[in-house]
């Protein structure tokens, strides 16, 4: 099971069943869909670390998802 | 042609001029820095009458493109001893353009024992004022006497009482839209600067009648509408017009880069007290005078700012930004939104930059002075610098002074001006655009985070710093927000467009960034004449010997490596 939390969005918290791992930009995209909600530029972070499109992303995984904002 | 008005503090003649350059057609930085790089000694002080403030709008000021009434202030700055630009929103930009002025300067300086000054430029005459009415007084009372007297319609800049004690961490205060001097350009101390000049305000009617002459007003009106269409097809921007900049708190601490305890952490418990979530709820849920959407100038699409109320609901501070919730809040290990919008409300009154002061507190607070998380010993510090007592004034000449007299050794800044909200060992990205910055460190320069693939590594962040740092520099170069990148991204070319439509000037997009280098250069060139070295851009020496415990890491940038990220 992976764990999706788009924080500051309505999408919210998504739960995915992976058999086997998956790259994060085919995932992102399918819990996109769901919610039929255009995600943007997002930033997705996994234990402090950035997570790449082609990165892998494996049963037990939490990740959490930010719109791509900026300070100022 | 575009005018500057030249007014010399000490003698009260004023002369006008007129040029038709480049430079002067895009004004915003790229006039700040060429004329401070041109007409203000290298090595001069900066509190001293051969410093010069420029006040510039940008190359679409006064027309209806949205968030294009930026106004950028330049001068050598007393906090970092180099080049400084700093820019705010509000309607002084707007007015300016409209009695038709690309720049106003502010040149010499009277004798010590002058009195204050207003300076009132209208459509028919330019005074000085008699302004020791305004002396010794908060900024928002000043802001209420100016509105009083000159109209709440009128573009006002002022200065807090810190300024007017010449202490270096004090900022420029602009009219917002509804009359209120709430609209800082508060980095690098040029609000000491204009107080060394002995303007307490300067005030532009709402009086004239300058009109924006178009090339082609179809294409122009086709653009500025381009851009807004592209502001609203980007599903972000109604994130960004919601939640503002406050959404960085929660992509910080994920990130483990959210400044706690003066910078020994990067990860604060109950961070999401202070984030945005919070702070839109409680807006909403008080009601009142809250808005979790504003706009700080006139046209604005994006709309990011917003108004914090009281649990009455009445107006407490407004904005309330990131930065000052992670410098005033997480980096004191605060976890109360009320009393850091009652900290910045305190520092817009007393006209200090709430970073470089924010920063200063947490030092305050590692040399014993209060515990951190103390929420009232906090705000008693604030008022501390609001009172001008010895300690308040020492805070209030920004974290690097403040560590030297209270004996810490870290102290989070480079070349004097506090680091930003964004822990430089967990990023090293954004440790490269601090340690590259003319202007001391600086994040809205080159902001690499959201790009950084592996934050904790030097590698390959010399070529993304200086990426963003030519990104980042483009919206300051015209005059425009920086978030109008959210609008046209990296492309240039709608705005570009624009400026041909207004002017007939064609600038190609590699044109524009090979100007944008050529400002670096001159900034650069600025604070190596002016006697900085390579050895001064580098954070306190704690943040290479000391891990960050959340990300185990320690600065490891060199000097040849920032020196890289500096070369243009």
């Amino acid at each position: 099971m992976v764990i999706v939390n788009f924080r500051l969005s309505e999408i919210g918290r998504v739960v995915i069943s992976l058999n086997d791992p998956e790259k994060w930009e085919t995932l992102v995209q399918r819990c996109a869909a769901r919610s039929a909600i255009e995600l943007g530029t997002i930033l997705a972070v996994r234990r402090g670390r950035l997570l790449q499109g082609d990165d892998l992303v494996a049963d037990g995984d939490e990740i959490e998802v930010f719109p791509a904002l900026s300070g100022g | 042609m575009f005018s500057i008005l030249r007014i010399n503090t000490a003698t009260g003649a004023v002369k006008k001029e007129a040029f038709a350059s480049t430079e002067y057609l895009l004004g915003g930085r790229t006039l700040s820095s060429r004329l401070v790089s041109r007409e203000v000694p290298a090595t001069c002080d900066p509190l001293g009458r051969h410093n010069k403030l420029f006040f510039c709008t940008g190359v679409l000021a006064g027309t209806t493109v949205s968030s294009s009434d930026r106004l950028s202030i330049g001068g050598k700055s007393p906090l970092t001893g180099g080049i400084k630009e700093s820019n705010a929103g509000g309607i002084v930009g707007t007015r300016m353009a409209r009695q038709g002025l690309r720049c106003i300067a502010l040149e010499d300086a009277p004798q010590d024992d002058a009195g204050w000054k207003i300076i009132v430029i209208g459509r028919d005459k330019i005074e000085f004022l008699d302004g020791s009415f305004l002396a010794g007084k908060g900024v928002y009372d000043k802001s209420d006497l100016l509105a009083e007297r000159f109209g709440k319609k009128a573009g006002c800049i002022t200065i807090g009482p810190t300024a007017e004690k010449l202490l270096l961490a004090t900022g420029i205060a602009c009219s917002d839209p509804h009359g209120v001097c709430s609209r800082y350009a508060g980095r690098g101390g040029l609000g000491a600067v204009m107080a060394s000049k002995k303007v307490i305000a300067m005030v532009i009617l709402d009086d004239g009648e300058v009109e924006p002459q178009f090339l082609d007003q179809e294409n122009f009106k086709e653009g500025s509408k381009k851009v807004v269409n592209l502001l609203k097809a980007n599903p972000v921007s109604s994130l960004f017009t919601k939640y503002g900049t406050a959404a960085m708190v929660d992509i910080c601490q994920a990130l483990k880069v959210l400044p706690t305890q003066n910078f020994r952490h990067g990860v604060m418990e109950g961070a999401e007290k202070i984030n945005a979530q919070t702070m839109y709820d409680t807006i909403k849920a008080r009601g009142g005078e809250g808005k979790t959407q504003h706009a700080c100038m006139h046209p604005c699409a994006i709309q990011c700012s917003n108004v914090y109320p009281d649990k009455d609901g009445k107006l407490l501070c407004s904005p309330i930004e990131y930065e000052t919730m992670a410098l005033m809040g997480s980096n004191l290990c605060l976890k109360d939104l009320d009393a850091i919008a009652e900290m910045n409300r305190i520092a817009n009154d007393a006209g200090v930059d709430t970073l470089d002061v924010g920063a200063a507190i947490g030092v305050a607070m590692e040399a014993g002075l209060a515990e951190f998380g103390d929420t009232k010993a906090a705000v008693r510090l604030m008022e501390e610098v609001r009172h001008l007592t010895p300690l308040g004034r020492i805070l209030a000449s920004g974290c690097k002074i403040a560590a030297k007299v209270l004996g810490v050794r870290h102290a989070p800044h480079v070349l004097g001006q506090a680091i930003p909200a964004y822990e430089p060992r967990g990023t090293k990205g954004m440790a490269m655009t601090y340690l590259s910055s003319p202007m001391g460190a600086d994040h809205t320069f080159g902001f690499t985070l959201r790009d950084e693939a592996v934050p904790t590594s030097k590698e390959g962040k010399v070529e993304l710093s200086k990426k963003f740092q030519v990104i980042g520099s483009r919206m300051d170069a015209m005059g425009m927000c920086n978030f109008v990148r959210y609008s046209v991204q990296n492309n240039m070319t709608p705005l570009l467009d624009l400026i041909k439509a207004h002017y007939g000037a064609e600038i190609s997009e590699v044109e524009f960034d090979d100007i944008v280098k050529e400002t670096l250069r001159i900034e650069h060139q600025f604070n190596t004449d002016a006697g900085i070295s390579h050895h001064d851009y580098r954070f306190a020496e704690t943040f290479y010997e000391e891990v960050q415990p959340e990300t185990g890491e320690k600065m490891d940038i060199t000097d040849e490596e920032s020196l890289l990220a500096r070369q243009w």
